[in-house]
């Protein structure tokens, strides 16, 4: 079966900055893959040269085997998703949005409308003025765009921006049900916790250029050390048992906490040494994930101090 | 189950990308055209222009039936109590100056523009349509709204000459009654006639709205470029410049309400109509068609574009004067002559029955005709033009009799249409007692006419 996406040698300039250099990525049908970079990685521009918004100055884009740019350029039947934030016309309700895009869209997608609103739980206010709606509201209803067309290759760009926890792992399960079905998915996001449990692989991108890509699990073998806050009982103590403990470093931020690197399997062996010292574990913060880590390391990006980070429920790593 | 275990998982088969032909043939202009027309139709703007369509020519009806003047500048205008024809005749010479551009440019001024300011290309431009078949749904939206527009104004005014004027036969642009049933044709063909140049101001509207991907500048540009284009009507005596501007095309009606119909013009105004139209749409699609939508630039827009833009018009506008003089001069003496002569005969004739003297016909009523300007070379339009006009009236048995002779001062126009006007103390007032002692317009007071320039 040919891959939903098969990119070659993409390249793409505006005035002198290269935009996209030599990129190629592959997704194939049924696989979630993350696109990850920093700001100005080329990332979006990447998604509107596959959704065909913008021409590369080099390179091809084959969708499901058929070449997208050209002459004979076909319509993106079975593609869907967005750029940036979805956008709809804020003088219609939410459904006539939908209806309208329902024409562009062809036979059946109109019948969907119903569906799609549910799924993403927007029923409600669906007949409420766009111009109304908060920015998850949008989203949501971005989603709603992407599935009347009964996707199987969904483009999606920082689709959780916006929601709350709850709805961000709604949408976490609904891209994994259309994975299940054989929908390619390829997200782009700045939330890497997003792309650890929603990705079966990644691609990494900086200045333009793939600089990962691989599976989860290959990230996983190569990962570095993660950063963990600590607070004991007794600090000194700890930081006495990390000196000696194998793999590990350990030292006193700026402001007095106790911060710690270590393989994540290396993690259980340090608590345990901590109990049996009689110090106590009062508070163990995870920092900076192997993924995280892994992420600054390639793109050249300095990780910022441990310290500085927010606690994990608010630990996301704002890349895009 | 590892990530890469989890790719080899079976997928169900997708649908068809392709249609049974093996070519995937998108949604076609047809979704795109409807998806354009509910837009425009739920778009305050535009429900405004069509209510305003409807009820203004009703409510200018209503305004000039409640008092004596007339807007006697415009071609009909003196009319415009005596027949409920001048009403939609009047409408559509204002609309021609300055109606239709503000029409277009409001609905297709922002049609493409406006995509840019909600950031929705990128919404329209993902799902199952080419790029193609938006340009040209959208077009087609545009000129079905203006087409729509000018035949609800066209029905409106009718309606309300008719109605509040009354069905009177009309007189037409050489000085003869026109029947009822005629009116109704012609008052019909001469806003037919009118879609065309609208449609070339609707595709000048789209063009810059695509171009300039603001809606400021596709309404009030379109708008400035009337009132430029009015401007270079009034310059200089040749027909090529002329012939060319789209206002110009929307005088090509006003051949058919003379008694010999003359047709060039129209041809010419359709002609040109039709390039512009081309023109802009080619010029719209091309620039469209390689537009990359690669969101919002990150630097804020410069200087050097709009200088460009406003020095390229200067310069095109200053040739455009230069070559105002360039072709044959369609305005001449003897034209004016040759129409007005003819026109002062039925007119007369008009004036004679109304105040009961049925005796003179055409046979025994000469006309004598000598025009030119007060000023430089008898030829091209302006408003020191005069005419002196001398009757005839052959009486049998009877030495004929020589009327005073009457000299009318003349504003003519670069399309051929004039207005005369004469003083009262010899062709007497604007208005006088008919024979049943009604107040009637005095046909003789102010003439209007119209001759081929081609």
């Amino acid at each position: 079966m040919a891959p939903a996406v098969h990119a070659s040698g993409l390249v793409k300039r505006f005035e002198r900055t290269v935009a996209v250099d030599h990129v190629d990525l592959d997704v194939q049908p049924g696989e979630v893959r993350g696109l990850l970079g920093p700001n100005g990685a080329g990332k979006t521009t990447l998604l509107r040269m596959l959704f065909g918004l913008v021409a590369p100055d080099a390179g091809s884009i084959e969708l499901f085997g058929r070449q997208l740019h050209g002459p004979n350029r076909f319509p993106l039947d079975g593609v869907a998703g967005f750029v940036e934030d979805p956008s709809f016309y804020p003088y219609l309700s939410g459904r006539s949005n939908l209806e309208l895009l329902a024409e562009l869209d062809g036979a059946g997608a109109r019948q969907r409308i119903d569906d799609a609103l549910e799924r993403v739980d927007l029923v409600a206010r669906a007949r409420d003025r766009v111009s109304g709606y908060s920015s998850g509201m949008r989203q949501r209803l971005g989603i709603a765009a992407a599935l009347l067309r009964e996707p199987r290759l969904l483009l999606l760009d920082e689709p959780t921006s916006g929601l709350d926890p709850a709805g961000a792992r709604e949408v976490g399960v609904l891209l994994r049900e259309l994975s299940s079905q054989g929908t390619a998915v390829l997200l782009s996001s700045h939330l890497i916790g997003e792309i650890e449990s929603t990705c079966d692989s990644f691609t990494v991108v900086s200045r333009g250029r793939v600089v990962w890509s691989g599976s989860v699990a290959q990230l996983r073998a190569q990962a570095p050390a993660s950063a963990y806050a600590l607070a004991t009982s007794d600090d000194e103590r700890a930081l006495e048992i990390a000196e000696i403990h194998r793999g590990m470093r350990a030292r006193r931020s700026r402001t007095g906490e106790l911060e710690i690197e270590m393989m994540e399997q290396e993690l259980d062996s340090y608590v345990l040494a901590l109990g049996r010292a009689d110090v106590a574990v009062r508070r163990l913060e995870l920092r900076l994930s192997p993924l995280e880590s892994t992420f600054f390391a390639l793109t050249d990006g300095e990780a910022p101090h441990p310290a500085e980070l927010p606690p994990p429920d608010e630990a996301v790593l704002r890349t895009a | 189950m590892s990530a890469t275990e989890e790719l080899a998982r079976p997928a169900p088969s997708p649908p068809a990308l392709t249609s049974p032909s093996g070519m995937s043939t998108g949604v076609g202009v047809r979704s795109a055209y409807r998806t354009e027309r509910r837009k425009l139709a739920t778009q305050l703007p535009c429900r405004a222009l069509a209510l305003l369509c409807v009820l203004g020519p009703f409510a200018f009806t209503a305004i000039l039936t409640s008092q004596t003047g007339s807007p006697s500048d415009t071609i009909f205008g003196v009319w415009v109590h005596s027949s409920g024809f001048a009403i939609p005749l009047v409408v559509l010479a204002f609309a021609g100056s300055w109606g239709f551009p503000v029409l277009a440019g409001v609905l297709a001024g922002d049609i493409f523009s406006a995509e840019d300011r909600y950031g929705t290309w990128k919404t329209v431009l993902t799902r199952s349509c080419r790029r193609r078949e938006l340009f040209v749904g959208k077009v087609l939206a545009a000129a079905t709204f203006s087409a729509g527009l000018i035949a609800l104004l066209a029905a409106s005014s009718l309606a309300a000459g008719l109605l509040l004027v009354g069905d009177q036969s009309l007189v037409g642009l050489s000085g003869a009654l026109l029947a009822p049933g005629r009116c109704v044709v012609l008052v019909l063909t001469s806003w037919i006639v009118s879609v065309l140049p609208m449609l070339g101001f609707a595709s000048l509207a789209v063009l810059l709205s695509v171009a300039t991907r603001n809606g400021i500048v596709g309404v009030l540009g379109t708008i400035l470029a009337a009132l430029v284009m009015q401007l270079l009507a009034l310059v200089g005596t040749g027909t090529w410049v002329h012939g060319l501007l789209l206002t110009s095309a929307f005088d090509g009606w006003h051949g058919l309400f003379t008694t010999h119909p003359f047709y060039s013009q129209l041809l010419v105004a359709s002609i040109a109509s039709v390039a512009w139209i081309t023109a802009c749409l080619t010029a719209a699609w091309a620039i469209l068609r390689r537009r990359d939508f690669a969101g919002t630039p990150s630097r804020p827009p410069g200087w050097r574009a709009p200088l460009r833009a406003v020095v390229l018009s200067t310069a095109l506008i200053a040739v455009l004067v230069t070559a105002g003089s360039w072709g044959p001069t369609g305005v001449t003496a003897a034209r004016l002559t040759h129409s007005i002569a003819p026109t002062f005969s039925n007119l007369t004739l008009l004036q004679q029955r109304l105040v009961g003297r049925t005796g003179e016909t055409t046979a025994n009523l000469t006309i004598l005709a000598h025009c030119g300007r007060r000023s430089g070379t008898s030829r091209g339009p302006g408003d020191d033009w005069y005419c002196t006009v001398d009757a005839l009236i052959a009486q049998p048995g009877a030495v004929p009799f020589w009327g005073t002779p009457i000299t009318y001062d003349i504003s003519v126009k670069s399309n051929g249409c004039y207005k005369a006007e004469a003083p009262p103390t010899t062709v007497g007032n604007l208005l006088i007692r008919d024979s049943h002692g009604h107040q009637v317009v005095n046909p003789l007071a102010t003439i209007y006419g119209c001759f081929n320039t081609i």
